[in-house]
């Protein structure tokens, strides 16, 4: 492997308004029920009696946006029957449509939910980091469509180390599992995989 | 003001020239057509690049949520391929003189938009009752030769007075394009009642003129405040895109500022920038302003001298000629005043739910921490006394040392830059008669009894002389979605006999088209080259500019654009010559718009140039500082108020004989449909209904990508959930006297207890029953247009919810 | 649960009865060709393998129906390296092809019972070796509710449960037809009915171990876990009562007459009812079984 490539999301810079999921939905003209990048809401706390008023507390609330990892360890690729998935040497896994057989056996495998099955095709498809735009050395689109600027895109060993090693925060799995080739620049109140303070409220959306 | 601009390295750095379209856009293999169900069989105007290659064109996105973005649109083969954000490249943004406009996620899925089912494809005619929604198909001829014989008819028989142009503001064109040409003609006919106010900012816009008027200091000045107090701005929602409002706050955040934010909710803006939060009980602001006054006027905090020498009316020293004793500010919140009560933290705490601690915790902190800006928006405005925190606000930033210095401000919205191009000249309008914007439902029922006397406050004449039987309504979804109380309305529009004429022209079978007589579909950004500029309302901060936007397809269906219908209208009217003033095409209207930017950017390019270019931009380096002459020098440079100070007591105000209502100071109002009011027993829950980031009020909301990423929603405290056997996702209803709504809860502790949130802007579908299965909040809001600027409350209601 | 996954649960209960009754016909067989005879042997268990072999036939015909694009299939290369899945699908096509020509060995009477034997156990082992691919395929770390001991035990447990029954079913099924009935094979019937009673009482009570084992592991692996446990006990608790009683009812009560019966002379009539009743009470509880299987898991993570 030369280089890895990766996302970051500064979540101290992410409102949460989901441009990322729309802008990758336009450039890869994904139907309905398809989203390969998608943001998710989690929230926790309590509202607290204090001298007679109901109080906000500790209640806290951020969203984390997140697509495919391109994981280290991409178990996608390991699981996958028909040996449809390949990771190249940048690191962008890929699926192959005119490969895949649609048994949806790497969407059960995978913890973050990124290859989804597309009705229309029949086959599975996912994040592919935009290949096309990177082969011209331009960036993914979710990454430019940002209005805060909060999404970052190279080596991952670069995006360490301007946004430090956090890949992991909840509502997203430990990393450990598939080694995701991502950072997240956590805020105050991020908290880390495996969290029960809080909640995801959004279900309905992904 | 001087203005250093930094024009030829604009222009080079930012232009999109015909080199940097071709590297951009270098052939790209594989990429996707168009999804199926959007194959519309398009036809690209130009087809200047080989085949197989792309071609990029800049497009604006101009519709009203207060950005001006920029787009590519990248057309390959003849079809829209995708859209890419504003092509200036990131690495060589300067967020003062070279921002980016990057577009939200709105302008993102205008592909999606552009191509939706509900497209109008063929001018309608209305079979049926109004509102029905009942149309058969007729021709351009037929259309147009009948609202022209409507026109002259009604003119004949009522008088220019009885025409209507409605607001609305679904696209903004500087031109040619825009609602200018329509009244243009019917300035040119006659004229019409018009309009005062705006939907956005009614209160605030009648109240600011007897406070302070003009603008806030320009948003790059944020990176100075060390603490920033918001007052319901959303700015993160509600100028979500390259309007960069949000995002100077998020710059001012990376720079080192806190954040607090009074709101009832933890909006996106909140969050994203860490606020610390208020959850203020909404329609209270006032109370806790007045409370904050009093601690600072008891822990001797203020700017004394300051409040002496440039405010009218802070003490009874300064209260201004006529004025009654004890009618000052100090004498309000210290108790001297009429009503005998001292506006404590405790008295606030009870009203406004927040501790007395911590209302004189936030006091401290504002009247210490410098330089702090206090910002207002529009939210707390739009209520049933939207003019009173308005006027309140202002007090505060003077008190505490912040008026009219960097990094501080006068309590209003930070102000952006105006860029000097004009657009379609539009003649003064005959008709001197103007409503206000809210109170045209009046105008229908009982126009000939509206006066400018205290319930109509109507303008430029004594009384009305007819009521309404004409109505233009363009790019508008107000005459029913998103005016108050539905119900009502409905019933006032179905009778033909009041408003005799409707006429909407439209781009989508929206809730309002439903209610024309005749429908008209025109045609989107993607179909006609337009012009638009980004300034002030547009983008935030001391730089502005103007977009050539593209034709990149041709008009769907039978689709027209807006000049060439007025130019139709005109004809049949016999004003042709008049209209066009010797503009036989668009480009001619177009020239005329570039030679206006020249006489005051002499580097603007020519028209052909400015197509190739797609935008020029201009910037000053130096911010603007609200107010700080008059801070300098109170009495060379007043305010351009009445007694040219901050009017804390205004005569003007006094002068209404309202006192209830319209205060001479700034006061707490109890609202009506507010938790004293006894309906509270039945109704326990306020409902606001604030703005949705996954449209532009009522824009965008058919567009599937949007629906599927931001599901609509009653926002509900998780306590106020609980008690009702709510969880999150339950359908539930939300009813009050005046309609009912079925749709999803949204349980959440982002909503402090006993208010509820509807966002704004979904399109009301009635069941059989009546209900409304979207989600629409104006189905229960009222109709009370607010004392001063006769405004609209749309943000105080009551209402009940259960779990279905 | 859609189609897709419909018919994963057809392919692997099929799959799993069809191996399973293999491995217990192969065992008759023996028995038989020991104790009575090689062409009793055949009269008996030969219509009996060649069910077999449309079961799996059948079970193979129904997993196309869950890819989303069939045509890929041709030509498709296996990920043998690392797939379990793609280790299952050529065990699954091995165990078919195998069984067809043991099938057709015996159908045309081709080689000597030996060769025949021998090819019939090779098929049997690759039989088993799916059993344990369909199981291990399941042990994914985001699946909590798969990802444990219990599913490759279950399986087999399904595998051999069905496959006693079901193999008792075909025999019975086929031996009413036989013309002449021999003192000597009624014997080794009943004698071979009983073993499969006691084995089947045997293997309830292993599901009956296996689940409460399972239900506390899965209180203590996490929220997704949690909510596979919360359906079993909550709003898919009625349809796991029900599997357990149906399977009580086939593989205990019913087994346990089976076997009670078969000691007792000229019953033949009533074990084969007995034997149709507890395998169609058996086959109905573990197609709820994998029902709750497919329809109660969530995958850990977003």
């Amino acid at each position: 492997m030369t280089k890895q490539l990766a996302f970051s999301v500064d979540i101290a810079k992410c409102t949460g308004c989901k441009a990322c999921q729309i802008a990758c939905k336009d450039k890869n003209n994904l139907p309905i029920g398809v989203r390969w990048r998608r943001v998710f809401q989690y929230e926790g706390g309590e509202w607290i009696k204090q001298d007679g008023q109901m109080i906000p507390g500790n209640v806290y609330a951020y969203t984390v946006s997140a697509a495919c990892m391109h994981c280290e360890n991409p178990i996608c690729m390991d699981v996958c029957p028909a040996a449809a998935i390949s990771k190249r040497a940048d690191g962008i896994v890929l699926i192959d449509q005119d490969k895949c057989i649609g048994c949806r056996y790497c969407s059960w495998a995978c913890p973050y939910g990124a290859p989804q099955f597309n009705e229309d095709l029949g086959v599975m498809t996912k994040c592919n980091m935009c290949v096309d735009l990177v082969d011209k050395g331009e960036r993914p689109a979710c990454v430019e469509s940002c209005p805060y600027r909060a999404m970052d895109f190279g080596p991952l060993d670069e995006l360490r180390q301007k946004h430090g090693i956090f890949a992991a925060p909840a509502p997203l799995p430990d990393s450990n599992l598939t080694r995701p080739s991502v950072v997240y620049r956590p805020n105050r109140v991020t908290k880390s995989s495996g969290d029960t303070s809080g909640k995801l409220k959004n279900l309905e959306e992904l | 003001m001087t203005e250093n601009n930094f024009l030829t390295k604009t222009l080079t750095d930012t232009v999109l020239t015909r080199r940097s379209f071709l590297k951009w856009s270098a052939a790209v293999g594989g990429s996707a057509a168009l999804a199926g169900g959007l194959n519309f069989g398009l036809k690209t105007v130009e087809n200047a690049v080989a085949a197989g290659e792309e071609q990029v064109s800049t497009i604006g996105c101009y519709h009203n949520c207060g950005g001006r973005c920029i787009l590519g649109a990248v057309v390959k083969d003849g079809t829209v391929v995708r859209l890419v954000p504003d092509p200036t490249p990131a690495k060589d943004e300067d967020l003062r003189t070279n921002p980016r406009a990057i577009p939200c996620l709105r302008g993102r899925s205008k592909i999606h938009h552009t191509y939706a089912p509900e497209r109008l494809k063929y001018p309608l005619k209305r079979v049926g009752k109004r509102g029905e929604g009942k149309f058969e198909r007729i021709s351009w001829d037929e259309a147009l030769d009948t609202i022209a014989s409507e026109m002259k008819r009604i003119k004949e028989k009522y008088s220019n007075e009885a025409f209507y142009f409605m607001y609305a503001s679904g696209e903004n064109w500087k031109g040619p394009d825009g609602r200018d040409p329509m009244r243009r003609l019917m300035r040119l006919f006659g004229g019409y009642t018009d309009y005062y106010g705006s939907y956005s900012a009614a209160a605030y816009g009648a109240a600011l003129p007897f406070i302070t008027a003009g603008s806030g200091n320009s948003a790059e000045d944020v990176l100075n405040s060390k603490l920033i107090v918001l007052f319901g701005d959303n700015a993160v929602v509600n100028n979500a895109g390259g309007d960069n409002a949000g995002y100077w706050y998020m710059k001012a955040k990376e720079n080192g500022t806190k954040f607090i934010v009074v709101d009832p909710i933890l909006t996106d803006t909140a969050m994203a920038l860490e606020a610390e939060w208020v959850p203020i009980i909404p329609g209270t602001d006032v109370a806790l302003i007045a409370a904050m006054s009093h601690v600072m006027v008891k822990e001797d905090l203020y700017d004394k001298e300051f409040m002496a020498t440039h405010a009218t009316g802070f003490d009874e020293d300064t209260l201004p000629e006529g004025a009654p004793r004890n009618s000052s500010w100090m004498a309000y919140i210290m108790g001297h005043g009429p009503d005998k009560v001292e506006k404590t933290p405790a008295w606030a705490a009870a009203i406004t739910g927040i501790p007395a601690d911590r209302i004189a915790s936030l006091a401290r902190e504002i009247a210490s921490v410098k330089p702090c800006a206090l910002f207002q928006a529009w939210g707390w405005q739009r209520r049933a006394y939207g003019e009173q925190p308005v006027r309140a606000l202002p007090i505060l930033a003077a008190m505490s040392g912040n008026f009219g210095i960097s990094g501080g401000g006068p309590g209003i919205r930070p102000s952006g830059m105006a860029f000097k191009m004009s657009g379609m000249p539009v003649p003064n309008n005959p008709v001197p008669a103007v409503i206000s914007v809210f109170t045209w439902p009046d105008f229908i029922t009982r126009g000939k009894e509206m006066t400018s006397g205290a319930r109509d406050k109507i303008k430029g004449v004594d009384k009305l002389s007819s009521s309404m039987k004409f109505m233009w309504n363009q790019a508008g979804n107000t005459v029913i979605n998103q005016h108050s109380d539905i119900n009502l309305t409905t019933k006032i529009l179905e009778d033909d006999t009041l408003l005799e004429f409707l006429v909407t022209f439209e781009v989508m079978m929206t809730p309002t088209a439903k209610f024309a007589d005749i429908l008209l579909p025109g045609t989107t950004g993607f179909e006609a080259d337009n012009i638009i500029t980004g300034e002030g309302h547009g983008i935030k901060g001391n730089h502005a500019w103007a977009l050539f936007n593209h034709k990149i397809i041709e008009p769907m269906y039978e689709c027209k654009e807006a000049l060439w219908i007025a130019e139709q209208l005109a004809d049949r009217l016999g004003l042709g010559d008049e209209f066009r003033e010797g503009h036989m095409s668009r480009e001619d209207w177009m020239q005329d718009m570039v030679k206006s930017a020249q006489e005051s950017y002499p580097d603007f390019p020519s028209l052909e140039e400015f197509k190739k270019v797609g935008i020029y931009k201009v910037s000053s380096n130096k911010s603007t500082i609200a107010f700080a002459d008059f801070r300098a020098d109170p009495v060379a440079n007043p305010l351009r108020t009445p007694t040219g100070k901050i009017e804390i007591y205004s005569p003007s105000l006094a002068a209404y004989n309202e006192p209830e209502e319209i205060p001479a100071i700034p006061k707490y109002i109890p609202e009506w449909e507010g938790l004293s009011d006894p309906l509270h027993d039945k109704y326990p829950l306020m409902m606001e209904t604030t703005h949705f980031v996954a449209r532009s009020h009522s824009t965008f909301d058919n567009v599937d990508y949007l629906r599927e990423a931001h599901h609509q929603s009653i926002w509900i405290n998780t306590l106020d959930a609980k008690k009702r056997g709510i969880k999150n996702g339950d359908m539930v209803k939300v009813y009050n006297d005046r309609g009912e709504v079925h749709l999803p809860a949204f349980v959440t502790h982002r909503i402090r207890p006993s208010v509820t949130n509807m966002y704004q802007g979904a399109w009301y579908m009635l069941n059989a029953n009546g209900v409304d299965t979207r989600g629409c909040g104006n189905m229960l809001t009222k109709y009370h247009p607010t004392p001063l600027a006769k405004g609209n409350p749309q943000h105080t209601n009551l209402v009940q919810v259960e779990k279905l | 649960m859609n189609i897709r996954e419909w018919a994963l649960l057809i392919f692997s209960i099929l799959g799993q009865l069809a191996a399973g009754m293999l491995l217990v016909l192969l065992i008759v067989r023996a028995g038989v060709v020991r104790k009575v005879g090689v062409e009793k042997a055949a009269q008996l268990t030969n219509p009996p393998l060649y069910m077999v072999l449309l079961i799996m036939i059948l079970a193979l015909l129904a997993s196309l129906f869950h890819l989303g694009k069939l045509a890929h299939v041709i030509g498709a290369v296996p990920n043998l390296g690392t797939s379990w899945l793609s280790r299952e699908v050529v065990a699954a096509v091995a165990f078919v092809v195998v069984l067809a020509v043991y099938a057709l060995l015996l159908w045309r009477k081709i080689g000597s019972e030996g060769l025949q034997s021998i090819i019939g156990w090779i098929t049997a082992l690759i039989g088993l070796f799916l059993v344990y691919c369909t199981g291990v395929v399941y042990l994914l770390p985001a699946q909590p509710a798969w990802n444990t001991l219990a599913t490759p035990v279950t399986f087999f447990v399904t595998a051999l449960l069905l496959g006693v029954l079901g193999a008792a079913t075909a025999l019975m099924l086929n031996y009413a037809k036989l013309q002449k009935k021999d003192a000597a094979l009624q014997e080794f019937v009943k004698n071979t009915l009983q073993w499969i009673a006691v084995a089947a009482i045997i293997l309830l009570g292993i599901e009956f171990l296996v689940l409460p084992i399972y239900l506390a592991y899965l209180s203590t692996q996490g929220t997704a876990a949690l909510q596979t446990l919360n359906l079993l006990v909550g709003s898919y608790g009625a349809t796991l009562a029900l599997r357990l009683l149906l399977v009580f009812a086939g593989a205990g009560v019913l087994a346990a007459y089976l076997y009670l019966n078969a000691s007792i002379a000229g019953q033949e009539k009533s074990l084969a009812t007995l034997a149709y009743s507890a395998f169609a009470l058996v086959l109905i509880s573990e197609i709820l079984g994998r029902f709750l299987f497919y329809a109660t898991h969530f995958r850990i993570g977003v």
